[in-house]
């Protein structure tokens, strides 16, 4: 926004209102202390207690969830059929109580839980929610329901923050916004990646990038992944093997796999957002049985030989990126996934969907960079390589956070030689997801739940209209100031304009209405230039990029105005009034 | 006091006392999941072991598949225990599932590329995929990488002598036999490998080295049938029958049973007995030696008539069979000790026609082949 006398005049206003301030509280303790705690500074201090305490509980989660997974599956590789089938059914039933009865806002995976207290409930997240979704998922995941440990990390670290933001009497404003902060220092804690967790908190949850709470999100994300790396150390989820540096001929063989990740992630989320409804509308007594079922028939499908379906399986993903997998079985184990997590989670099972998506992804990729190179045995062919662009593929065409995807993958990897079939295959993934299934999976959930959350998928791919969508030409609305008021009144005189912006060498734009034209002209001041009679009379400039809904902030003070260059703020692309503006509106149809 | 001013003075007492509040609870949190943490890192240790030891005994067994599941599960507690990594890399080389191991020794070699074990395993995945140059590059590693202190020397030699071994198994002789001499200065003048070296030099065909090998090995242990036999066998092959005779006796003596020892020994007793050219030798034996020679080959020309109708090198016009014809009347004892040079001349003659039907028709007989061996020893091919 160009300056302008009313926003100078504004800022003199808060200037003297800070410098009243400052001299009504300097140099006494009391001011000194309101200094220090004014809610700003609070408000990053906090960010950083946030992420101790997230990194801190998702720590304990992590224990627990390996505490159940050795006393119910058992501590070896090679589970027993009996733990197998019973292990996830009993811890079925038990969640299934627990869910009902004690804890019946901790189901889901938590990132629409956080997204609804941002915009419906003040970042209000209840303790209560917190221990039921500690419990329950890592019951679930410990016993072998095919879910992972992030997305409930994520809610926890909201819902931690929820809690302290209550403690420390926030405002409103500061209480919606602390529950991301939580949340990007949980998922930040679980996935050992604190930029992925940044990136995907403002893309999925925020939805906006604002310097006020970037900082905050970004301190309390750095906080937890330090507690986290002090109690587990600093190794990422998987061994990530040499990645190999790509021949540009091979970009066609991830352009494959992005087309078929593409395609999984539609099969993936249109079976969620089918099954689930289907699953709810049940008599309430099978709500009992859901889970238990889910768990029994993961147990079947670990028993019939293939025990990576069961819990978050970063192990097996750490296996298949070293190639112990031939390509035939990665791929049935991909469908499988698919499968098992989908029992998990339309049963109603708490529990995260991040680990199955980089799972599907990891099994995906290096079964079609397996089968390309038994296709094409000249071609070079590294698993890990592949199952790292699979896990992108996928968080790109499933969870559609394109941007995160791409650096979750360069942040895991810590190589940047990968960027380019990241970026190649994700967004081949992400536009065949999108074109198939407008909804992203997080978006249907929200509707199931009958609520109305904003969709940052839709916001990011809005178009916003622009002040040269709906500003005139400027031909026959200005005069430079040395010109006389005589002439101004010849323009309005035919009554097709009531105002004329005057160009002031020195000082920008002013504008004269009909009437004061009108009233000059009978003073006897026609004979003065312009300049002279409208200095005092300036008015702000925009320019053609500025969003419409800024120009509405100035279209109903002045009746006039001008849209100039950026690069030379002399020359007037348009005018714009209110009419124009709210015809633009009307006119606009979403497109 | 204004509303607003207790206002402050409220927001004042509360924001230092919630945030105390709020540390000291950090405090406990901390304190506690610190010591969560500890019963964890202990159990997850104790498993850690009790796997791996599991998997050891199973490794050392050989029995590859369950030493790999539990070593798998050992490695699932302490990921980074670079011990167990390299066990379950060798056991899955045991199963031959190469591409697995060489995921866990890149990783450790890119730790500890100076690590012998890493490097002389990463050298049998080498193998196991027939990458030559890289099986080569890992075994020299190896060989002049850090080794245990306490076994650095047995490894070193056990890693030279696989190297060795691999080298004769893809027919590079002339590395091997270069890399079996660097063994020979490594292991000076211990006897204890010295049969070994000796096979390993017969294989690249390196006799005179096998044989002071047998030999040293022997001054220490004189009674062994196999060196005794080995021994015979490279003084066989480099001429020498009177000292092959020897060692094959004494072989014979110990292990009646080997053929092939009893094959040369009568080898090299018809050489020591049909060789005209052997020295101090009296004349009248000489002759008699060229004189049955000489009715041996032409046995032999008569069975193999192809070998007949070729020349000898001496003169280019006549063939075989007319060169033994014209020499058949003067080749007696008498005609042999009128003319001395007739003993050379029959001798010549005698090895031409052995080695022309040795190509032609191959299976010669026993005193046959003791000519071509004499014919060998004295014309050098």
């Amino acid at each position: 926004m160009g300056t302008s006398s009313s926003s100078h005049a504004r800022t003199m206003v808060e200037e003297g209102q800070h410098a009243s301030s400052t001299e009504e509280f300097a140099f006494t303790p009391r001011a000194m202390l309101r200094s220090v705690f004014r809610e700003d500074r609070l408000f990053i201090v906090l960010a950083v207690f946030i992420g101790i305490f997230s990194g801190l509980a998702v720590v304990c989660f992590r224990f627990i969830i390996e505490w159940v997974r050795i006393y119910a599956l058992g501590s070896g590789v090679v589970l027993s059929p009996l733990r197998m089938l019973l292990a996830p059914s009993l811890a079925g039933l038990l969640i299934a109580v627990l869910a009902i009865h004690v804890f019946p806002q901790s189901r889901g995976s938590g990132v629409n839980q956080t997204k609804a207290a941002l915009y419906i409930f003040n970042g209000y997240i209840s303790f209560r929610t917190v221990i039921g979704k500690f419990i329950m998922s890592s019951l679930a995941i410990g016993a072998g329901h095919s879910l992972g440990p992030e997305d409930p990390s994520l809610q926890i670290g909201a819902g931690l923050a929820s809690a302290i933001g209550r403690r420390m009497h926030l405002s409103r404003d500061r209480m919606r916004l602390i529950a991301p902060i939580g949340a990007a220092a949980g998922l930040a804690a679980a996935f050992n990646a604190p930029i992925s967790a940044v990136l995907f908190v403002i893309e999925e949850v925020i939805g906006r990038w604002t310097a006020g709470i970037l900082g905050s999100v970004v301190l309390s994300a750095v906080s937890s992944v330090v507690v986290m790396r002090w109690f587990l150390g600093p190794e990422s989820l998987f061994r990530i093997p040499p990645v190999e540096n790509l021949r540009p001929s091979e970009l066609v063989a991830y352009c494959v796999l992005g087309i078929i990740g593409g395609f999984a992630s539609v099969a993936f989320a249109t079976g969620i957002g089918a099954l689930r409804p289907r699953f709810r509308d049940l008599p309430r007594w099978t709500q009992y049985l859901q889970p238990a079922v889910a768990g029994l028939l993961i147990g079947g499908i670990a028993w019939l030989g293939a025990p990576q379906v069961m819990g978050a399986g970063y192990e097996y993903m750490d296996e298949a990126m070293h190639g112990r997998f031939t390509w035939q079985f990665l791929a049935i184990l991909a469908g499988l996934k698919i499968v098992a997590t989908l029992l998990s989670f339309v049963s109603g099972t708490p529990g995260g969907m991040f680990a199955p998506t980089l799972f599907i992804g990891a099994m995906l990729g290096a079964a079609v960079g397996g089968a390309e190179h038994t296709l094409l045995p000249h071609m070079h062919f590294s698993p890990g390589t592949y199952a790292l662009v699979g896990m992108g593929v996928l968080f790109a065409g499933f969870l559609r956070a394109p941007m995160t995807s791409v650096f979750m993958v360069l942040e895991v990897s810590g190589n940047y030689s990968i960027i380019v079939p990241v970026l190649v295959a994700n967004t081949f993934a992400y536009l065949i997801a999108r074109t198939l299934q407008p909804t992203s999976v997080f978006d249907e959930l929200t509707r199931q739940d009958g609520l109305e959350l904003p969709s940052m998928e839709e916001q990011r791919e809005e178009n916003i209209l622009r002040v040269e969508d709906a500003m005139q030409s400027p031909k026959g609305w200005w005069l430079e100031g040395d010109k006389l008021v005589e002439d101004a009144a010849k323009i309005v005189a035919s009554g097709e304009k009531s105002e004329v912006l005057v160009h002031l060498r020195d000082h920008g734009w002013c504008a004269l209405t009909k009437a004061e034209i009108d009233e000059l002209m009978a003073t006897g001041d026609g004979l003065d230039t312009l300049a002279e009679v409208a200095h005092d009379k300036h008015i702000p400039y925009l320019h053609p990029d500025h969003s419409l809904d800024m120009a509405l902030r100035y279209v109903d003070r002045w009746p006039l105005v001008p849209v100039v260059n950026r690069a030379n703020m002399r020359k007037l692309e348009g005018v714009i009034s209110e009419r124009d503006v709210l015809n633009r509106y009307r006119d606009f149809e979403g497109v | 006091m204004s509303l607003k001013g207790k206002w402050y003075a409220l927001y004042l007492r509360r924001e230092p006392a919630s945030l105390a509040l709020l540390f000291g609870l950090l405090i406990v949190f901390f304190t506690f999941v610190t010591g969560l943490s500890r019963i964890y890192s202990a159990q997850q240790q104790s498993l850690a072991v009790r796997w791996s030891e599991r998997g050891t005994a199973n490794l050392q067994a050989h029995n590859y598949q369950p030493a790999v599941d539990e070593l798998r599960a050992a490695l699932r507690y302490s990921r980074d225990n670079q011990a167990y990594q390299l066990s379950l890399a060798e056991a899955l080389i045991g199963l031959d599932r190469t591409s697995e191991a060489e995921a866990y020794l890149v990783n450790l070699w890119e730790e500890q590329p100076e690590n012998g074990r890493v490097n002389l395993d990463l050298a049998r995945v080498a193998v196991q995929e027939g990458q030559t140059t890289r099986a080569l590059r890992y075994y020299h590693n190896a060989i002049y990488a850090n080794w245990p202190e306490d076994d650095q020397a047995a490894q070193i030699r056990d890693a030279r002598i696989e190297l060795i071994e691999y080298l004769l198994r893809i027919k590079a002789t002339a590395q091997a036999q270069s890399e079996l001499v660097s063994l020979q200065v490594y292991l000076g003048d211990d006897t204890t490998y010295q049969k070994l070296l000796g096979d390993l030099f017969t294989r690249t065909g390196d006799y005179e080295h096998a044989l002071s090998a047998y030999r040293l090995s022997l001054s220490a242990k004189p009674h062994d049938a196999v060196v005794l036999a080995g021994a015979g066998n490279a003084a066989f092959q480099l001429g020498r029958y009177e000292q092959a005779a020897h060692y094959l006796r004494e072989n014979l003596a110990l292990d009646s049973s080997n053929t092939n020892s009893q094959n040369q020994l009568h080898l090299s007793e018809l050489v020591l007995r049909m060789d005209p050219f052997r020295p101090q030798i009296p004349a009248a034996e000489r002759d008699k030696a060229v004189v049955n020679a000489f009715q041996i080959a032409g046995n032999r020309l008569t069975a193999c008539p192809v070998a007949a109708s070729y020349s000898s090198s001496k003169d280019p016009k006549k063939d075989l069979a007319h060169e033994w014809a014209d020499l058949k009347r003067e080749v007696t004892a008498t005609g042999l000790r009128r003319n001395p040079d007739l003993a050379t001349t029959t001798m010549d003659l005698v090895f031409s026609i052995e080695r022309q039907a040795n190509i032609w028709c191959g299976s010669p007989s026993d005193t046959d082949r003791a000519l071509l061996l004499i014919a060998k020893l004295h014309e050098g091919s």
